[in-house]
């Protein structure tokens, strides 16, 4: 028979080791020791004490709340222990023209989607008519004067608007640490890697450390960050740069103070373009994450480090500009060739790294270590079906990232050599080339989802393309389902704009939300 | 309209608080703050929920008066039609609050009561409606004030007393959200929706230890009142029925 997959060994302990730890053990029960169980399952996570986590990913998607409820923990104590607070879409300034155009993309899609597609009702609108944000979804009034998607009384996890979060990254794996280990049962061992054991058939057998002994497992997943400890290092397995595509390839990286305690936290993460590149701008309660990510092909480290300071000066005084002292990070744009090899899985930046434009990077730790939870193998047989599927299913998933970050780049009508050359077919992969050729005559909607877990829904694409006034020809032919629509679709503007003013009034400020919680916390009912 | 002052017999000597009910007088509440040491004599009457309070998200327990917003069954013109007046009902126009006093040094709060001068029940003038006097000619409180001042008291003890009722309530997790679907004899579907009350399966459910230690806290009575207070909405549905001729 073949050998039960019971032993779990993870090797890293950033934001990517214990959150797929979490999301492991909220599956899988952990036994407990003098357990008789027949069936052990055991979760190690090896950690250096020595290496620093990176802790770029500070965005996340709505499934956050999900994954977090999931493993138990209250959303009140994730608030209060990660200086956590609410991100509701993204706001893009500069990127059409770089002269004062500014769109957002909310996490609500637009009103009635589920049956009407607004967008042409939209673009028949005349002269004047609101930014496609406004027209379509409620959510975006909030973002005006930095409001919170829910109030006090909202029970945790639960929303008026879709959230997800901003966090600060270290206290966020320090919480997720606390939790695996104290409630369920992750084993933590704090040592150093010093050698990586194989098996006869090729398989990784246990890893050899400094101060803890060998350490057996049955399937190991590589969360060592870029470094690719076991599946680059180990099994060689190739980077695949996607540069050619994206060109950014380094970041700087600066935490930014605000000038007042209480000044407003904002809804969503602010992106504003740049000469080549853009700044994130990231509001926690108790600071700013902000950073520029270029391209050093199109930009020079002192030019792109004047460009954000000169942003902090704009956005928090001379003072915070000159306080700054930003850390640079250099990666290469890409993922590996696999990231299933033997019974090796990596999971975050051993898996691949791109520009953290639409938060990518979280959200791919949580699917991935769902699917790991999901469809943890049996035994050593039934794992290289799994890998197979896990490799499919997530190089699907990094081209569809490729493709809707490419789509942020190719409508632009700037004029610096950076963004003309996002313009040259040649840096445009063909499978957005087609769906651009296709929106033309027909925009995005449900058909163009090929997956029910599609990454990103249609609706997605339409707040790009419409927020950077993409347009998508009338149809030729005079369609009946059409005349139905157009009354329907005068009936949603209306009540998107009734929810705006509803919203607007009924939501307490980011500020005002995060010191109640800190003072009374939310219920859980 | 409010306004409240510190209540003090050199500013306040002359005023008169009308007792009698009216929507006027902002009477017309579709329910009131409630407190398990008058649940007993709540629960003979209204139906007890619970709510979260707006500005904290905090739960409370309440009596319900009636349907929608505004909708008082209990009142009938200028008479509560009922043989219990809740507390908080009572209080009104006075306030409890706690100030930070000099002559106490360990930082305990001392209670002061406050009245809100615009309210429409405070009056100078002698009223058609009944009223009452706060003070006396020789400046001593009225009997009227000296028993609005012990009601304030026991408010503020069931304040802290549904601090641990609550938190013994959610520990236990004994609170659920419900919605009442009401159909009256107009036809018409009414549902009363945003209240909470307690989970009897849960209750039913609970460790003897558990229930011991509830009635050790005086709130194992408290919880089945709740539950027993249940019955008063039929009662209330009958007024509201009984309205719509």
């Amino acid at each position: 028979m073949s050998k039960q997959i019971s032993r779990l060994v993870i090797v890293g302990g950033g934001t990517a080791g214990w959150l797929s730890a979490g999301v492991i053990a909220a599956e899988h029960a952990i036994s407990k020791a003098g357990d008789q169980q027949e069936n052990h399952f055991q979760l190690t996570l090896i950690e250096s004490p020595d290496i620093k986590t990176i802790g770029v990913g500070e965005g996340t998607w709505p499934s956050m709340r999900t994954t977090l409820k999931k493993m138990g923990l209250s959303e009140t104590d994730f608030i209060r222990e990660c200086s956590a607070s609410f991100k509701q879409g993204t706001e893009f300034a500069g990127w059409t023209t770089g002269e004062n155009d500014n769109y957002t993309h909310p996490f609500t899609a637009p009103q009635g989607y589920s049956e009407t597609n607004l967008a042409p009702h939209w673009q028949a609108l005349q002269e004047g008519r609101p930014r496609f944000d406004q027209a379509v979804s409620p959510q975006s009034v909030l973002f005006d004067d930095s409001r919170a998607p829910k109030q006090i009384s909202t029970p945790e996890y639960a929303c008026a608007v879709n959230y997800g979060y901003h966090l600060d990254a270290a206290k966020f794996a320090e919480f997720l640490r606390k939790h695996c280990v104290e409630k369920l049962g992750v084993k933590h061992v704090k040592s150093n890697v010093i050698a990586v054991n194989s098996a006869e058939n090729g398989d990784i057998s246990s890893i050899e450390t400094d101060s803890s002994g060998t350490i057996e497992g049955d399937l190991f997943i590589d969360c060592s960050g870029s470094r690719a400890l076991l599946l680059g290092e180990h099994y060689n397995v190739p980077l695949r740069s996607k540069k050619q595509y994206l060109f950014n390839d380094t970041a700087l990286a600066v935490q930014v103070p605000y000038a007042n305690p209480d000044d407003p936290i904002a809804s969503c993460t602010l992106s504003t373009a740049q000469s080549a590149g853009w700044i994130w701008d990231i509001g926690l309660p108790s600071r700013r994450g902000t950073g520029h990510v270029y391209s050093s092909a199109h930009n020079s480290e002192d030019k792109a480090t004047a460009e954000l300071l000169s942003y902090i000066e704009r956005t928090a005084g001379a003072q915070a500009a000159a306080d700054a002292e930003p850390r640079k990070i250099n990666f290469d744009p890409g993922h590996r060739a696999e990231f299933w090899h033997k019974n090796c899985v990596a999971v975050g930046m051993s898996a691949g790294f791109i520009e953290p434009l639409e938060a990518s990077a979280l959200i791919l730790v949580e699917l991935s270590a769902n699917m790991i939870a999901e469809q943890l193998p049996a035994n050593r047989e039934m794992m290289d079906i799994v890998a197979k599927r896990f490799n499919h299913k997530f190089l699907y998933r990094w081209d569809r990232i490729i493709d809707f970050l490419k789509l942020h780049y190719i409508l632009n009508r700037r004029q610096d050599q950076y963004w003309r050359d996002h313009l040259d077919p040649s840096t445009i992969p063909e499978s957005l080339q087609e769906l651009i050729a296709m929106w033309k005559y027909q925009g995005p909607w449900h058909r163009d989802t090929n997956h029910t877990d599609e990454m990103f829904p249609s609706a997605s694409f339409q707040y790009v393309l419409y927020g950077m006034n993409f347009e998508t020809q009338p149809s030729t032919t005079t369609r009946r389902s059409d005349r139905v629509g157009r009354e329907a679709a005068a009936d949603l503007f209306q009540k998107n704009a009734k929810q705006r003013q509803q919203l607007q009034a009924a939501m307490p400020t980011n500020r005002e939300l995060i010191n109640k919680i800190s003072t009374y916390g939310l219920q859980k009912i | 309209m409010s306004k409240y002052s510190l209540l003090s017999q050199s500013e306040h000597a002359k005023l008169r608080v009308i007792t009698e009910r009216s929507a006027a007088y902002g009477d017309n509440l579709m329910y009131a703050m409630t407190f398990p040491l008058e649940f007993r004599n709540i629960e003979s009457c209204y139906p007890i929920f619970f709510a979260k309070d707006g500005e904290s998200g905090q739960f409370y327990p309440l009596a319900l008066f009636g349907f929608q917003r505004d909708e008082n069954l209990y009142l009938n013109g200028s008479h509560w039609d009922a043989t219990y007046m809740p507390l908080m009902v009572e209080r009104n126009p006075f306030l409890i609050g706690f100030q930070q006093s000099p002559d106490i040094d360990n930082g305990e709060k001392r209670p002061v009561v406050s009245i809100n001068v615009e309210s429409p029940r405070v009056t100078e003038v002698e009223t058609e409606a009944k009223s009452e006097a706060l003070f006396t000619d020789s400046g001593e409180p009225s009997e009227y004030l000296q028993k609005s001042m012990e009601n304030l008291q026991t408010i503020h003890r069931g304040h802290e007393q549904n601090k641990t009722f609550i938190a013994a309530l959610l520990e236990n997790d004994l609170l659920e959200g419900f919605n009442l679907d009401i159909t009256l004899m107009d036809g018409s579907n009414n549902r009363l929706e945003g209240f909470y009350t307690i989970n009897e399966e849960k209750l039913a459910g609970l460790e003897p230890e558990t229930l011991g230690k509830l009635h050790e806290q005086g709130f194992l009575q408290a919880i089945y009142m709740v539950v027993a207070s249940f019955s008063n909405v039929s009662g209330l549905i009958a007024k509201k029925n009984a309205s719509l001729d």
